[in-house]
Formats: C-alpha cells, sequence, structure tokens
C-alpha cells in the first residue's frame, strides 16, 4: 500500500493513512472488512508487526493505523513518508458485532495507544448514529501529551450526541487542563454510567483491562454485555504459527474481539 | 563408605542446618545408563543423588538462570573439574558470587568416581592449575589431528556438511554454563547481526560466533557435543579456539575467579599492532 | 495369503518408482544422522534402526522455508511468490509413529486457511511405511493411543515378515493403491507370516492427562515447577517432535531486495511471546513448559479431536537433560484421583 499522510499523534505514536495500490486488493478489503479485524504492518526487509485497522468500517477508501514507535517494525514505519510502500496483510479475525449493539447505549473506554481499536468501533457506529442510544466515551492517557487523535476528541467534545469524558493520570495534567485527573477504572466509576441496555467496549493493557472489568461489575455490568481486544504477539495472523495462542483459543483466529466472559475464562497468566 | 554415600549424608546435613537451600546433583535417569539432573531441597530427597561414571554433565549451568542465587542463600552443586573451572570463569564475569556456591567435587578415571576435596571454588585452585600443563583432552587431540592435517577446503566441507545438519535448536547454548547472556545475539534483531534460519550461512553464522564468544572461556566439559540432537561435533571447534588461546595467549579458561577475560583484556606489551 | 516384497527385489521397486518420477526418500545414516534423505539404492537405507534421529517432518514443513522474494527498485515493489517444488516424492521405511505426525499436522494446516506449502507437498508423496518390531524404552505410541502398526497418515503398509526375507505388502488410500500397482509385477503372493510387532508397554493415562489439563484448577498447580526444574529451554524436543509446528517469519535482505521466510520456532524459547513492550506472558521456564503440556494434550486435542503427539519418544531420548513429555504425563497420570 502506498502512504498517503502521517500524522504524528503523540510522542512516539503515529497514524498512517495507507491507500491500496492494486483495485482487486481493495475490492477485497471493502468485501471483507469489519471493524475490530486487524491486520499485518510490514516493510520489506524489516518484517511485519501487527496492529488493528484504525478506520472505520464505513469508510473503507483507505487504511488508517496507528502505532506507538517501539521496535524494529514500527521504528522503520514511523520514518515512513508520504508516497512510500508499505506492506498489508489482511483483514484478519474476528469483529465488533455492531448490528448486536443497535438500540443499545453504548460506552467505550480506552486507555492511551489502545484508543486506535476503539476508535474504529465508535466511528463505525457515530457514522450510524441513528441506530445507537447514548454513546459515552471515556478515555484516559499518562499525560495530556500522550492522547492520541486529539482532534478527533475535540470533534467528539462539540458533538452533543456524544458524552467525552476526558482524563490523565495524576501528575499528567497540564496547567490548563480543564478535564478529569485520575486513573482512568476510578474516573470510571465517578462517572457511574448505568448499565441498563448498555453494551461496553474497552480497550486497554492487561493491567488496566483487569481493573476496569471489576469497576464495572461493581456498576452492575455483565462480563458477556462488555467486549474487547487483545493484542497478543502475532507473527502469521492465519492461526498457524502458534505464537497467538493462550488457552484453547488462537487470538489471530478466535479474537482479537472477545467478551469480558470469554477473556476470564482464559488462562490468566499467560495474558 | 563410597563417595556417593558420603556426599549423600554431607548434602542431608547441609541442608537440615539451612546451610544451603538446594542441592543440585544427579539423579537416576529414565533408562539405567542415564542420570540426569535433580534439585534436592530436603534431607530426605538427598536419597535420590547418584555418583557414578554415568555422571558427566556439567551442572554449573543451572547456578545462573532466573535469578537462583539472588537472595544471597548458599547452593550446593556437584562438580567435575570442568564444572569447578566454570564457576571461576562465572564468577570473573560477575555472574555467581563464589561464596554462595558449595561444591561437592569429583571426578571420573578409569570408570570410578573419586572425590576431591574442597568446598568453595578456591579450594581446587592448586588442581585446576595442575590441569592448565597437562594440555588438551588426549582423546579430543586425535580428532582434532584429523581435521587439522586436511587441507583448508577440505576441512571446509567436512565443516559444511555438519552445520548442514544444524537445526538452531540453540540446545549447545543452553547447555553451555558459559552462555549465560539474558539476550543472546541471535535473539537480537535491531540489527538482525546472525540469520535464525538454518541455511548453510545462517548456520555457519551461529555456530562460528559461538566458537568465538567461547573463545577462552570453554572448558570443554562437552555438554554442546552430547546435547547437539544432530550430532555435531562441537566440541572439536571450541576445542580448538582453546587450542588457540592457550599458544596465543597462555590463556586456560577457568584458570581462576580473578582470570581476564582473553579476547577484552589489552595490554600495552601485545605484540599485535591493532586490538584484533 | 498376501502380497509380499522380497528384500533383494527392493533395488527393482527404487527403479521402477524413480522411473514413473518419483524421487525415493529414506532413512539413511550420513555424517553421523540417521535421518530421511534421497536414496538411489536399498544399499544406502538404514532400515534396521528403531527410527531415524531426524522425523519426515522435516520435509513437508520445512526449517526455513522461502515464501516471497521481493525486488523494489525507486517506489515499485516486484514480488515473487515461492511456492515449493511439485516434485512427486517417495518415503520409504517411514515409522508408523512418524507417519501419523503428517496426519496430525495436517489438522492445523488446514484449519481453514489452507497452508499451501505443506499440503502441496502433502499431495505430492506417498508414505509408505513400515510396522515396528523393536521398539527402545523411550518409545510411547502406545501410549497416546496408537499403536507400532498404526496405518494413521500412511498410504501403504509393510509388515516385516518373521522369516525376514521381506514384507506383507498392504495398501491404505488410493495413492497408496496406484503406487502399489505399479510395481504389481514385483511382488508375489506368499503364505509368509508377519512378525510380531514390537511390545511397547503403555506408560500413562492419556485420557486422565486430558481430563486433569482440562481442568481449570490444574493450571496454577505446582507440579510445573517440579516437572520441569532441569529443562533448560532449547528447542531440541520441539524441532525433533513429529507433530511440533510453530514457526517464526524473518526478513532476509535489505531495502532492495531479499526473501521473507519462515523459520522453525518453539514455544521452549524465552522469547516466543516476548512483546516488544517487554512484557512476556511466559517469562520462566515452567511457564513455558505447561504450555507445551496443554497445547499438545489440551488445547489442540480440544480443537482437533486428537493428541498433538505421536509417541515418537525423541523428545525424551535427546533430550540433554534427559527430560520430555513422558515423565511428565507419568506424573500426571499418576496423581490421585
Amino acid at each position: 500500500m502506498r502512504v498517503v499522510s502521517k500524522r504524528e499523534e503523540a510522542p512516539g505514536v503515529r497514524t498512517l493513512k495507507l491507500e491500496f495500490l492494486k483495485e482487486e486488493d481493495h475490492e477485497f478489503f471493502k468485501a471483507n472488512y469489519r471493524t475490530g479485524m486487524f491486520g499485518l504492518y510490514g516493510i520489506f526487509g524489516e518484517g511485519e508487526s501487527t496492529f488493528c485497522v484504525a478506520s472505520p468500517e464505513t469508510r473503507k477508501e483507505y487504511i488508517e493505523c496507528t502505532f506507538r514507535q517501539s521496535g524494529r517494525v514500527t521504528s522503520t514505519l514511523a520514518n515512513a513518508d508520504a508516497g512510500d510502500i508499505v506492506t498489508f496483510r489482511g483483514p484478519y479475525g474476528n469483529r465488533f458485532p455492531i448490528e448486536e449493539f443497535e438500540g443499545k447505549n453504548l460506552l467505550f473506554i480506552a486507555g492511551g495507544i489502545a484508543l486506535p481499536p476503539t476508535r474504529s468501533v465508535i466511528w463505525s457506529c457515530l457514522d450510524q448514529r441513528e441506530k445507537f442510544g447514548k454513546v459515552t466515551i471515556v478515555y484516559g492517557a499518562r499525560t495530556v501529551a500522550d492522547l492520541v487523535y486529539k482532534n478527533e476528541l475535540d470533534e467528539w467534545k462539540q458533538r452533543d450526541d456524544v458524552n467525552l469524558v476526558l482524563t490523565v493520570d495524576p501528575g499528567g495534567e497540564t496547567p490548563d487542563w480543564q478535564d478529569h485527573v485520575g486513573f482512568v477504572p476510578t474516573i470510571l466509576e465517578q462517572a457511574a454510567p448505568s448499565p441498563d441496555n448498555t453494551i461496553a467496549v474497552l480497550c486497554g493493557p492487561p493491567i488496566m483491562i483487569k481493573f476496569t472489568l471489576t469497576a464495572l461489575e461493581k456498576l452492575g455490568f455483565s462480563p458477556g454485555n462488555v467486549y474487547t481486544t487483545l493484542e497478543n504477539r502475532m507473527k502469521c495472523g492465519v492461526g498457524k504459527c502458534g505464537r497467538c495462542n493462550v488457552g484453547s483459543v488462537y487470538i489471530c483466529k478466535e479474537g482479537p474481539v472477545f467478551t469480558a466472559a470469554e477473556v476470564q475464562a482464559m488462562p490468566q497468566q499467560d495474558l | 563408605m563410597g563417595i556417593q554415600e558420603q556426599y549423600r549424608i554431607e548434602a542431608a546435613e547441609l541442608l537440615s542446618s539451612g546451610a544451603v537451600k538446594l542441592v543440585i546433583g544427579y539423579g537416576q535417569g529414565s533408562t539405567p545408563d542415564r542420570r540426569r539432573p535433580v534439585f534436592i531441597r530436603s534431607a530426605e530427597e538427598s536419597k535420590q543423588l547418584l555418583l557414578d561414571s554415568y555422571c558427566v554433565a556439567n551442572l554449573s549451568g543451572y547456578l545462573v538462570p532466573e535469578g537462583l542465587l539472588s537472595d544471597g542463600k548458599s547452593v550446593g552443586v556437584f562438580l567435575k573439574p570442568d564444572g569447578i573451572r566454570s564457576v571461576n570463569i562465572l564468577t570473573a564475569e560477575a555472574q555467581v558470587n563464589p561464596d554462595q556456591v558449595v561444591i561437592f567435587g569429583f571426578d571420573i578415571e578409569n570408570g570410578n568416581t573419586k572425590p576431591l576435596s574442597g568446598r568453595k571454588a578456591i579450594d581446587f585452585a592448586p588442581l585446576i592449575e595442575s590441569m592448565k600443563s597437562t594440555g588438551l583432552s588426549p582423546e579430543l587431540q586425535h580428532e582434532a589431528d584429523r581435521l587439522e592435517q586436511m587441507s583448508a577446503s577440505e576441512r571446509f566441507e567436512y565443516w559444511k556438511a555438519q552445520f548442514a545438519k544444524c537445526i538452531k535448536c540453540y540446545a549447545c547454548r543452553q547447555v553451555c554454563p558459559m552462555c549465560y547472556c539474558r539476550r543472546c545475539i541471535v535473539d537480537v534483531n535491531q540489527p538482525q547481526w546472525v540469520n535464525t534460519s538454518s541455511h548453510t550461512l545462517g548456520n555457519f553464522e551461529w555456530n562460528i560466533v559461538r566458537a568465538f564468544h567461547l573463545a577462552g572461556r570453554c572448558v570443554a566439559c562437552g555438554g554442546c557435543d552430547r546435547a547437539c540432537p544432530v550430532n555435531i561435533p562441537l566440541r572439536l571447534i571450541n576445542h580448538r579456539m582453546s587450542k588457540e588461546a592457550l599458544d596465543a595467549f597462555d590463556h586456560f579458561a577457568g584458570e581462576s575467579a580473578d582470570q581476564k577475560p582473553v579476547l577484552a583484556t589489552f595490554r600495552q606489551d601485545d605484540p599485535e599492532t591493532f586490538i584484533l | 495369503m498376501t502380497r509380499i516384497l522380497l528384500h533383494d527385489r527392493l533395488d527393482d521397486c527404487l527403479a521402477a518408482w524413480r522411473s514413473s518420477g518419483f524421487r525415493v526418500l529414506a532413512p539413511t545414516r550420513r555424517d553421523d544422522l540417521t535421518r530421511f534423505d534421497e536414496v538411489q539404492g536399498a544399499a544406502e537405507m538404514a532400515l534396521d534402526i528403531i527410527m531415524p534421529e531426524r522425523t519426515i517432518k522435516d520435509h513437508f514443513f520445512l526449517q526455513t522455508e522461502p515464501m516471497i522474494r521481493y525486488r523494489i527498485k525507486k517506489q515499485e515493489i516486484d514480488t515473487e511468490e515461492m511456492l515449493p517444488p511439485e516434485q512427486k516424492r517417495l518415503f520409504f521405511g517411514v515409522r508408523p509413529c512418524d507417519a501419523s505426525g503428517l496426519a496430525i499436522d495436517d489438522q492445523l494446516f488446514g484449519w481453514d486457511y489452507k497452508d499451501a506449502y505443506w499440503f502441496q507437498r502433502r499431495e505430492n508423496s506417498v508414505i509408505v511405511t513400515i510396522a515396528c518390531t523393536k521398539a527402545d524404552d523411550f518409545c510411547m505410541c502406545t501410549s497416546v493411543q496408537l499403536s507400532p502398526d498404526s496405518t494413521k497418515g500412511s498410504d501403504v503398509m509393510l509388515h516385516p515378515l518373521k522369516d525376514g526375507r521381506g514384507w506383507q505388502v498392504v495398501t491404505l488410500t488410493d495413492r497408496g493403491k496406484s503406487l502399489v500397482d505399479g510395481i504389481a509385477s514385483i511382488l508375489q503372493e506368499d503364505a509368509a507370516a508377519a512378525a510380531p510387532t514390537a511390545s511397547v508397554p503403555v506408560k500413562f493415562d492419556v485420557d486422565k492427562v486430558a481430563s486433569w489439563l482440562a481442568d481449570p484448577a490444574s493450571f496454577e498447580s505446582h507440579l510445573w515447577k517440579e516437572v520441569s526444574q532441569r529443562c533448560i529451554g532449547c528447542g531440541s524436543c520441539t524441532f525433533l517432535c513429529p507433530t511440533c509446528h510453530c514457526f517464526d517469519i524473518q526478513d532476509e535482505g535489505d531495502t532492495y531486495s531479499g526473501i521473507r521466510r519462515k523459520n522453525w520456532d518453539s514455544c521452549s524459547f524465552a522469547m516466543f511471546t516476548m512483546h516488544t513492550s517487554g512484557h512476556n506472558p511466559r517469562n520462566t521456564q515452567s511457564t513455558r513448559w505447561r504450555q507445551r503440556i496443554m497445547h499438545k494434550f489440551n488445547y489442540y486435542r480440544g480443537k482437533f479431536d486428537v493428541n498433538s503427539c505421536s509417541g515418537c519418544g525423541r523428545c525424551t531420548r535427546q533430550c540433554p537433560v534427559d527430560m520430555g513429555i513422558t515423565e511428565t504425563l507419568q506424573v500426571i497420570s499418576n496423581l490421585p484421583r
């Protein structure tokens, strides 16, 4: 695929907007991509790396991916410029079943670099706003600078059909920070969204998922109504290389989208 | 009383008194002639300890992984002279505190085991020193001479055929007490110094790099050779490197606990004009 | 009466098979190692050994396999898919454990996406298995619901004759039948009896093991640390196992040209589940050992109804520290109910 544009979201975090080179590849993507699916993005000579497709299923003209520069492949991708060629394999995995969310209220919870997969679902729903009830987004990062999709956060804040709850970790606020200060699970409990007829979509590092699930259960959410996406170490993406095997499940084939109930049934130590 | 019984009693005493938290020794393997590493934590368990001519593995490799000695307690370990040399090298390279290692020293001669007296590595210094002058193993010398007599291209073909068998299982690395790097060079991908594939280049790269990293550090315990599931005679390469270290630098690996590493030490009177 | 093949007619068979386009591979001893390799005559075959040190899996799931060659010039990328050759191959003298390994791996390589590298080779290969008349202390086929004369994964089964003159020939599949039809003139009808198959005592109760593993409480058991203390975390057991199939993908080359390959990998390696962030869910040898056992006798079994183990015993036979799965499964099997 060709890089159309890149944007720096936060220190070390980039978003690349990619377009297809071949029409038949684009058709395949359009026919198969649903929100929640992931791909393997790569550079020949360096390797491949797994991230979600951060763009929604309602906008399939291009692919957006957001990643933190941390290893060999991501460092090279971070230096890609408009016009450069990168490789994409996918879309793989299962999806968020958003048609089952229709008529319900939606609660999105994300932390730091885990906003991208959530954002794909958020826009897939906001682009069909009339199908869903109340939409609440709870998002937090370590510091103000680490918040990603800053311009979209502003957009969501302006909308009166979206309730955005923003927070940064204690110590991460700037002098002119207007929103909350506190860890996401704490702020979530304070916001106390109602579990009635609500689906929660939760993405974050394993430790955050653990504490947020506890908070959600305290608020009355059942683990069957909480969806999350797991990002384990993956390589082939098609259920052959064995790397993402956790318990009886291959994350790349039977995931990465799971309900909290399914995640709790996995051997927690292996996550 | 035979050495096996004597050491069982000593192990039990050290464990009961709390002088050591663990004794690493040899136990019955899955066939009559196999011995496996056992980890004894109580006087009762010390009955599992065996000591006979089948006990050849160098157990010092278990001292470093997963922070065994990080709690400051002592560990007992059955070692032959090669293993004692390993402890010296691990000490010199700051991986092990020799005061925490209680050695049950033994050697195998003509099919019999005999005890070696001493408790800490330093007690065996005279023995290790005397090994230096006896030179490298005679049986190996015979095989090494055969290789020496080949021409360079014959030798290359020999090793090409041997390395073609390599499957990159890294058993040689895992069993070697000297290969303790938390991230081995093959596991580094920025850049990928050594290919992980087992084609000709990848196999040569791996085996040669390891031989170089062991130059002047190999104690000829033969662990790598025995561990290799595809029967590559690895001891021959490491033997040759040991010979080079001895001839060029008078360096006998594991001679003492403060021995300086041969490829990382520079002397003002070094005859070479460059550091390589 | 059955059809038999005499030892001293084997070279005629090889000639017939080669002239119909097969490359013949058999267990052979080369460079101090026994493994499957191409042979020109029966004299090169090592059929008297219990089993070759390396498995037949090596010829279907290569240690290193090129997948794509890429060439980049300015902004143009040229890629070339590198699929395995379509060469017909005949594997002669396979052990039932090795053959069953192929059938077991067919499940994973055919799960949803069909792995072309595996199946192209499978479809172009014929497996001629020889039943075992001897076993050693490490064999455990009978413990994993297989046997010294199991037909799983084989196209033709040869039963050694009691009088040692040759083998009874039994065709098992269509592929096997067309192979045997091709040498029909070399075979003869005979009443000679087959030698008894090897006696392999059952070492553990695999069903009991599987149900213990499936119990969530077993995941946290202290048993894992106890049985894996001496494991040094190499890949010997994985790479010599007829059924292990995990791999890594590596690019070899630079920004102008190179090859993307897949190479063997092992869940016993510390880096297997290492995340770029530094988080490693399995960062001790005991957690990695647990994964190995769980995958073979719980997860794989749950998914595909078959243990990911063919009972060959190589894991223990060739383990540098005398480990392997037999001991762990015996310990589990002997746990009080």
